[in-house]
Parts: C-alpha cells; structure tokens; sequence
C-alpha cells in the first residue's frame, strides 16, 4: 500500500509565553491526509493555525502531541524532506545573492552538484522567466520575481511534494494567475501540492480538497465540490433568452411549485476583467 | 532512500553562502582603516632608531590585528543566525534536508574563512610595509659612508630587528583566539535575544577571559586549592574562555621565541574551547522554535 504524501494525526501544537504566563494552543488534535498526486488547500483566517501545521510537517517545529508523516516518514526525519519543496511565505532569501546564486545554493542544499545543478537552474529559470534577472541580486528584484524565484528553489530537487504557504500573497493578478498555472502544471504531472491560503477564489479554482481551520481546529474539510454544492438548488445559465421565454419559465416554475430564488445576469470576476484589461496592447 | 545526516558538500555550501554574505556587506573595510593605521604609525616613528621604529611597527600590527580580529569575530558573527531568523531566510534552508548541527557548522566555517582571509590580509599589509622599511634602511645603511665592518654589523641588526619567523605562531595565535570568539558568540546568539545583547556579553566575556587567569591565580594562592576550589575555577574556566595563554604578542614584538610547549598548549586550548562553544550552541539550538 502506498503511503499518503502527508499524514497528520492528533496534531496538537502548544506555545509556551513565559513573560505572559500562559500558553497559546495554536493547533489543537488535528487529523488531515493528503493524498499523492492531490491540491490541497489549508484555508483559515490569521491566526487559524496554518503556518504552524505547515512548520510541523517540514520539521522547522516540533509538535507538542501527535505525529507527521511525509511519504510515510516521520517528519522529523532529515531524509522525510528530500522530496519536498518549499515556498514560504514572503519570499524569504538572501539579498545579497543573484537569481543564480540563489538557485545554486539551494541546489547544494538538496543534494545536487556540478553540471546536473547548473542545467537544473537554467532550466527553472526559464521556467520562472527569470533569465534575464539571473544575475541581479535578489535585493533589486519585485515581489512577484521573489515569488517567482522561491517557486523555482522549490522545484529544485524535483519534488514530489510540494508546500507553498500564501503563494500569491502581495504578488499582482497577473503573477497570482502564473503561479495558479504553476500549479495546475505540478499537478498534471502528478506531483502533490499543499497549499495555505486565503484568497478564497483561487483555492477554489486549483484545489481538489480543503481544510477550513479555525483557532487551531478543522471545522470543515472535504472535497471542493462537495463542500460548495447546495445540493436543494440548480443554476441555468442562458444565452440570450428574450423576456417572454423567461416569462414562460417564470410561470412554469410558478405552476409547479418551485421556488424561484433568484434571477440575474452572470458577472465576470474583476480578476477576469483586470486580466483582459491589462493584457490589450495600447492602440496607437 | 537512506539520507546522510551529515554531508561536507551542504556543510560547504552554507559557510560559502556565510563567507560570501560577510563579504558583500563589506566587512573588509575594516582592513582600510589596519593599512591607514600602519603606515600612520610607520611614518610617525620613522624618526626614531629602526630597533625601536621596528618594534612599534610590530606592536602597532600586532595589536591591531588581535583587536581586529576579535571584534570582527564577535560582531559579525552576533548577526549570523539572529538575522536568519528575523528574516526568516532561515526556513527554505531548513526545510531542505539540512539538519541544525550542519547550519551551525557551516556558519561557523564560513567565518572562520572569513577571519583567516581578513588576517591574512592584515599579516600581508604589515610584513609588506615591514620589508618595504627594511630595504629603505638597509639603502640608507649601505649609503653612510660608515667603514665596512660598521655596516655588517649595522645590517645584520637590521635584519634581526625587522622580520624573523617568531612572529607567525604569533600571528596564528591571534587567529585561534579570533575563532574561539567566533564560536563562542554562535552559541550566545543562538538564544539571545538581540544582536545588541550578544555583542555586550561578548564584550564582558573578552574582558573577565582576559582578567581570570590573573584572578585565579590571586584566588588560590589566598584560599585553600582544595577540589571543590578547582571545580568551581574549571567551571569558571569553561564559561568564560581563559583568554590570557593568547596573549603572547609582548615576547613575539621583543622577538622571544613562543616556547613549543606554551604554544602547543594555547593552541590546544584555542581547538577545544571552539570545539566545546560549537557543542553547546548545536544544545542550545537543535530544539529551538522557529
């Protein structure tokens, strides 16, 4: 039987405040699985417990009951981690390094060395379209390139597991859209994302399943769609309907006893609409 | 697959990442103000007889270099892990398969590197302005008019005076002493609460390690040296590094050879002290919260 990417068992996890005299439970008995080839989605406002599950399971914090697995290996292994990428937060490396530079640290890190390393930067390079800024320290780069460059270190070992925590955050539509694709890709070719995040929309879009988390505890998990269906209700979308057809369906759903809930005209997403706006060239 | 929980090659990578980040924040300025302060000094006790413009040349180096160096070591390395963990750049390193003891070592070796290339440096600026003196005086020696015999004499003391292999083990002494330092303020910071707080223990250390073999000394010759006397004084020892057996810069200017034993010893001391800081911050941070 082959292991889950990740599993989390009665995960509780208790912060010490010595000068508060108190404690801060940050997570409290979490369960969660999550299955090879899935995007899974961590979602909960500040505060809910989500970077701290994810430091759990990468070993950065020790729990205080319960167990992690990545690949059914304890996480507090070394060895649990070198198929894993990681994308924290904000894009959290060193200024003082080049688009380059940074890579092939990293690349160390993971175990690679010499011309497999350098053909391995170059190719996430381009994959990131970072070429051009390869050789600009990271001090001078955009929020979007940093995330950008955190996405390409992540890649680095060729993981199969993947963890990004707020990927998009900070980063503008049009980088939020090129990660969301990034994904998407990792996905299609079978490799396991766990994500945190709480733009709502596109943990929507990319994630096969989710755990709402809130003061450290699940309280809503399941797959995407089962847990936004409204299983009473239907939508029907319709193409230039002339008011007497949606009269005649008015009056049918009136005769038979169904109520009608509501009746408008679909909107585009501004995400949608800043996308496309954007997008087109300037005439003249 | 099994996963090595030590690799040189990562150990490799991060003191390169280490040494490279010290570089590019310009640490080696301080090197600028060692050359300004040698040839100030040179070219203030040019007047004086070469024996004695020699030996202030070396004193000047010499302690320039011990001071340098220390506090190269201490402050520099007060920021290495605090500021990996302000700015978080700490987290995508360890959630690579990088345990905590190889992030330490490979901290800790990138300064080293740092402070080997930075007295390197300074030995290099100082024998350089030593010679470059050394052949002026012996141009102006053999220029005098003095008879023959005068000026063998002459330049034969020169020579005596300028560079003579004693000062090396001196020089390397320096550098254990830097590397100690080095070690020891990886494990303050490693629970410190600021850099600011590292840096001022660290000061306060430099100075009780240099005061306690005085102390020690004083303290038993008034008190029984029973065992509880020893253990308590070892304890102290272990605490604050006895920093006085590095101090042997007086007899390396007045060209005393360092005895093979003493130096043995100080150099011993100088190994197993950073050995024991390095083993006591990996203690104090293989647990830590991130």
């Amino acid at each position: 039987m082959t292991n889950p990417a990740v599993t989390v068992r009665g995960l509780t996890k208790v912060f010490s405040l010595p000068f508060r005299r108190c404690r801060l439970i940050a997570v409290r008995d979490l369960n969660l699985e999550v299955a090879r080839g899935q995007v899974y989605g961590l979602l909960g406002p500040n505060g809910s417990g989500k970077s701290t599950t994810l430091k759990i399971i990468l070993g950065l914090v020790s729990p205080t009951k319960g167990k992690t697995q990545i690949f059914g290996r304890d996480s507090r292994e070394l060895g649990s981690r070198t198929a894993v990428g990681f994308l924290p937060e904000n894009p959290y490396f060193y200024k003082y390094l080049t688009g380059e530079e940074t890579l092939l640290f990293f690349g160390k890190l993971s175990g690679l060395h010499g011309r497999g390393l350098q053909a391995r930067t170059n190719e996430l390079l381009a994959l990131v379209r970072l070429e051009e800024a390869r050789h600009r320290r990271l001090g001078g780069y955009s929020k979007g390139m940093l995330q950008r460059i955190g996405l390409a270190q992540a890649l680095l070992p060729e993981p199969k597991l993947v963890v990004l925590d707020e990927p998009t955050a900070g980063v503008d539509p049009e980088g939020s859209r090129e990660i969301r694709d990034l994904i998407l890709d990792l996905k299609s070719r079978g490799i396991t994302v766990l994500l945190s995040s709480h733009l709502l929309t596109q943990v929507q879009e990319i994630c096969d399943h989710v755990s709402i988390l809130s003061h450290g505890v699940i309280v809503r998990e399941g797959r995407v769609e089962n847990l936004l269906t409204i299983e009473n209700q239907t939508e029907l979308v319709l193409e230039n309907a002339t008011p007497e057809i949606l009269a005649e369906i008015r009056g049918l759903l009136e005769r038979s006893g169904t109520c009608l809930v509501e009746q408008r005209q679909p909107k585009t997403s501004l995400e949608q609409l800043f996308l496309e706006a954007t997008r087109a060239k300037p005439s003249g | 697959m099994q996963h090595p929980s030590f690799s040189p090659f990562r150990v490799a990578a991060l003191a390169g990442n280490t040494f490279t980040g010290l570089v590019r924040l310009k640490v080696f300025y301080f090197l600028l103000l060692f050359a300004l302060l040698l040839i100030g000094s040179s070219l203030f006790f040019a007047r004086l007889s070469f024996q004695a413009e020699f030996q202030i040349l070396k004193d000047v180096s010499l302690g320039a270099m011990n001071i340098f160096s220390s506090l190269l070591a201490i402050v520099a390395t007060a920021q290495l892990i605090p500021r990996d963990l302000e700015e978080r750049t700490i987290y995508p390193i360890l959630a690579k398969p990088v345990a905590r003891s190889e992030y330490l070592i490979g901290k800790l070796l990138g300064m080293l590197l740092l402070l080997a290339l930075g007295i390197l440096a300074m030995t290099a600026l100082f024998l350089g302005l030593l010679f470059f003196r050394e052949q002026i005086l012996l141009g102006e020696t053999t220029r005098s008019g003095l008879p023959p015999a005068q000026i063998a004499a002459a330049i034969a003391s020169l020579k005596t005076s300028a560079f003579n292999l004693n000062l090396l083990p001196g020089i390397l002494l320096i550098y254990l002493k830097a590397a100690l330092l080095a070690s020891l303020t990886l494990f303050v910071s490693t629970f410190a609460s600021s850099n600011v707080f590292t840096s001022v223990t660290m000061v306060f250390v430099y100075f009780i390690g240099h005061l306690q073999a005085t102390a020690r000394t004083y303290w038993l010759q008034g008190h029984s040296s029973g065992w509880l006397a020893h253990t308590f004084l070892g304890l102290v020892a272990l605490v604050f590094p006895d920093l006085q057996p590095f101090n042997l810069i007086d007899d390396v200017v007045a060209g005393t050879a360092i005895p093979l034993a003493l130096f043995a010893k100080a150099a011993a001391l100088g190994c197993v002290y950073t050995s024991v800081y390095l083993f006591f911050a990996w203690a104090a941070f293989h647990e830590r919260e991130l």
